[in-house]
């Protein structure tokens, strides 16, 4: 059992704010952790099946590590497979992420989760749950979804079949005025028959790796000096006066975030 | 009357002692034999010998001689022999009293009797060094070589009558003065300066990364873009030779017979740009008695490739083996031989047969298929041993003039060689006891030990990694190049920027 305490009066709080969204907001609030506020800031939720397949995986490595560079806090429910997975990638590339249990906190985990959850909490992580010690049974697993879905702005369903926790969560998601995402799948696969129903009913936008979302380009002179003309790394580094290494690395950096296309040497500013 | 002289035999980089034992017969009909695996130049040693003997003043018996250089199942070749062989003969005829001690005798003779320059004296002064109070006598012309060698005597001769006269004690010949090495000039060592190179900032920036982290460079881009300037600049920013390099290069170019007259060791690191039209065997060595190639000359130095997919793809297919042990391994019926062959290699690549595919100004008029052609015959084993790759774009006139105005950011060879030293330093305590020396070098293992990269670099990696579709060695190299890249900048770990720079220099193909 890892140390834990009491949020003390967490309806105060103004980091858990969303919270304060559902309609049956929890009662009381347990962690495991260093209490950080910024954590909270800007959650964006990963979750899915239990059953997760390699294409599940692989989208996980994919999304993840784009979403910890964009310094957002990853939030799950800690159940093996998807959840699980999704918390590790994120620590793996230095994140901090969120695990809401789907049981008391002061019941003693084994084996693979006590693994994870010792690392969650050493990387500044935290562990939440709104028991103290109840048992993990049927009824509790959905019910902590609704704090996964209220923490996020947004919640990515990578992951799903037709009757799953995870639409559970993307129902209160709904509900609450989140934004959905959902990964599309192989419409063969049972796994994401879930999440593409929710793509082809509308309740959720699809999520593609690559395509620059919500990120607003910089004031940065390199990419108004570019916005004008089309360049090479030297000519940049010419014009602005600064050494060819700097501009390069942030050259890359924007590159690789989408926001610059490079082609044959020079760079042009993403039509996205 | 039979006399024994101590010579040398050089096999490869290896020396062997041989014996030239003459026996000046008293009966028996006349003539003069050499036995002992003798090439077609030590036969010839014969007339040499003889006609210089007579031209010196001395006189050839007119008896049965035989010499045989033992052992006698190692074969010999190179006209050093001409030197022992023709004091041999004096010897055994009773014209000149040998004294005794460790002696060696080398060179060659012409037929007036003055020594010639000859291969291979530093070998054979390293060799004598592990004898007691041993004395060579050699070449004056190729003496000076021998001279940074201690503890050994080096008598230059100049010719076989002052050789005589030495002996005699008619008139001594002063020893070689021992040169040490530090006295010795550090030569001016590039062509061009980086200064002089407009433009091209980012090429240069490579070349920098290249000399701090050993790393291989591949240059992209239309001729006449400076390509051959740049890469004739970088033996300007690699860090001078130590002592042991120096002298392990020297003994290449020793045995190659290429060290010019009266050069006691080579401290600038080399050069080697071989045509196109070179053989394989040109370029990893070869011969009957195997010598040097050019990767050997290129040791610790530069081996420039221009136009790479022109070189045939046998030589191309030959620089894996050196590329990656560091040595190459030569084999021939005379027996094998290993050289040492540990360079740093820049390729330059037209982007297709024509040499104007994305030129602003000039039409391209080569189809698809050429260009695709063209690529191909560079091989992905040879690609993947080339860690940085650097497009170099075409400078236009007036960027010429704009380039001069901010002269005061272009970076000049001594500075650049200034960080490439502190870089290497940084490295060398880091690979301390591993026997690495530089971060090219690393496999994943080391990578994994040293690489300390920061969490968020390692993000900016797998981001980099997934939108490339990066190979698994695609990411170590990025990896090592960023090591390189912090270790310039004196970062203990690698940050973000580093990683984003070193993508800078990814593969186009």
């Amino acid at each position: 059992m890892l140390p834990h305490r009491r949020v003390e009066n967490w309806k105060k709080l103004p980091e858990l704010a969303n919270l304060r969204d559902l309609s049956h907001p929890p009662k009381e609030l347990y962690f495991s952790g260093r209490w950080s506020p910024d954590i909270f800031t800007s959650c964006v939720a990963v979750v899915g099946s239990r059953r997760m397949t390699d294409y599940g995986r692989r989208v996980i490595e994919k999304i993840v590590p784009r979403l910890v560079f964009e310094k957002k806090t990853i939030v799950s429910g800690f159940m093996y497979g998807v959840d699980q997975y999704a918390h590790e990638v994120c620590m793996e590339n230095g994140g901090k992420t969120i695990a809401v249990l789907g049981w008391g906190i002061e019941q003693v985990m084994e084996g693979a989760d006590r693994k994870i959850a010792d690392r969650i909490v050493s990387s500044g992580g935290l562990l939440l749950s709104e028991w103290k010690d109840q048992e993990a049974t049927l009824w509790t697993f959905p019910v902590r979804n609704r704090i996964v879905a209220a923490l996020a702005s947004d919640i990515i369903v990578v992951e799903a079949a037709v009757k799953s926790g995870s639409l559970i969560t993307a129902n209160i998601a709904r509900k609450l005025k989140r934004r959905l995402w959902a990964v599309p799948g192989e419409i063969t696969s049972r796994t994401s028959s879930g999440t593409n129903t929710l793509i082809d009913q509308g309740y959720a936008k699809m999520w593609l790796g690559d395509t620059p979302q919500q990120l607003p380009i910089m004031k940065d002179p390199l990419v108004q000096l570019i916005q004008e003309q089309v360049l090479t790394a030297n000519d940049i580094a010419r014009r602005l006066g600064k050494p060819v290494s700097e501009i390069g690395a942030q050259l890359s950096l924007l590159t690789v975030t989408g926001q610059l296309v490079e082609r044959g040497g020079k760079y042009y500013v993403s039509e996205n | 009357m039979l006399v024994k002289i101590n010579s040398v035999a050089n096999i490869g980089l290896e020396t062997v002692p041989v014996d030239v034992e003459v026996d000046v017969a008293t009966a028996g009909f006349p003539g003069f034999t050499i036995v002992g695996l003798a090439s077609k130049a030590v036969e010839e040693a014969r007339e040499r010998v003889k006609t210089a003997i007579v031209n010196s003043g001395f006189d050839f018996p007119p008896k049965k001689i035989t010499v045989n250089l033992a052992p006698a199942d190692l074969p010999k070749d190179g006209a050093a022999y001409d030197l022992p062989i023709a004091v041999g003969v004096l010897a055994a005829s009773g014209q000149l009293g040998l004294p005794n001690g460790t002696i060696y005798f080398y060179g060659e003779l012409s037929l007036d009797g003055t020594l010639r320059p000859t291969r291979g004296i530093l070998l054979l002064a390293l060799f004598a060094k592990h004898k007691k109070n041993a004395i060579i006598f050699v070449p004056a012309p190729s003496a000076a070589e021998a001279g940074v060698v201690s503890g050994v005597t080096v008598i230059p001769v100049p010719t076989l009558a002052d050789l005589v006269r030495h002996i005699t004690g008619e008139k001594i010949i002063a020893p070689l003065p021992h040169t040490a090495y530090a006295a010795l000039d550090e030569e001016e060592s590039a062509d061009f300066d980086l200064k002089e190179i407009a433009g091209q900032e980012q090429a240069k920036r490579a070349l920098v990364i290249a000399a701090a982290g050993g790393h291989n460079v591949l240059m992209w881009g239309p001729p006449g873009t400076g390509k051959t300037m740049l890469a004739r600049a970088l033996p300007g920013i690699l860090p001078p030779l130590t002592d042991a390099e120096a002298l392990e290069v020297t003994r290449i170019f020793s045995i190659s017979g290429l060290l010019p007259s009266g050069v006691a060791l080579i401290k600038k690191r080399s050069f080697r740009a071989p045509h196109h039209g070179v053989s394989a065997a040109g370029v990893i060595g070869g011969g009957t008695n195997p010598l040097p190639g050019e990767v050997s000359l290129a040791h610790l130095g530069v081996l420039f490739l221009d136009e790479m997919p022109e070189f045939p793809r046998s030589v191309l297919e030959s620089l894996r083996q050196p590329m990656e042990d560091g040595t190459v391994e030569i084999v021939r019926v005379a027996g094998h031989v290993r050289y040492p062959a540990s360079f740093t290699l820049i390729a330059a690549i037209n982007p297709c047969p024509c040499g104007y595919l994305g030129h602003p100004r000039r039409e391209c008029k080569c189809t698809e298929h050429q260009i695709a052609k063209y690529r191909h015959r560079i091989s992905g084993p040879i690609l993947d041993r080339i860690d940085l790759t650097v497009m170099v774009a075409p400078v236009e006139i007036e960027k010429l003039s704009i380039a001069k105005e901010y002269s005061g950011l272009s970076l000049g060879s001594k500075e650049a060689k200034k960080a490439v030293i502190r870089a290497r330093n940084i490295q060398s305590k880091r690979f301390a006891g591993t026997g690495l020396y530089t971060n090219s070098q690393m496999r994943n293992r080391e990578v994994r030990q040293f690489g300390k990269l920061t969490a968020e670099a390692e993000n900016f990696l797998k981001m980099a990694a997934q939108k490339y579709d990066f190979s698994a060695r695609s990411y170590m190299r990025l990896i090592k190049v960023a090591r390189t890249i912090a270790d310039l900048a004196g970062e203990p770990s690698i940050l973000p920027v580093h990683m984003a720079e070193g993508l800078q220099y990814k593969q186009l193909v």
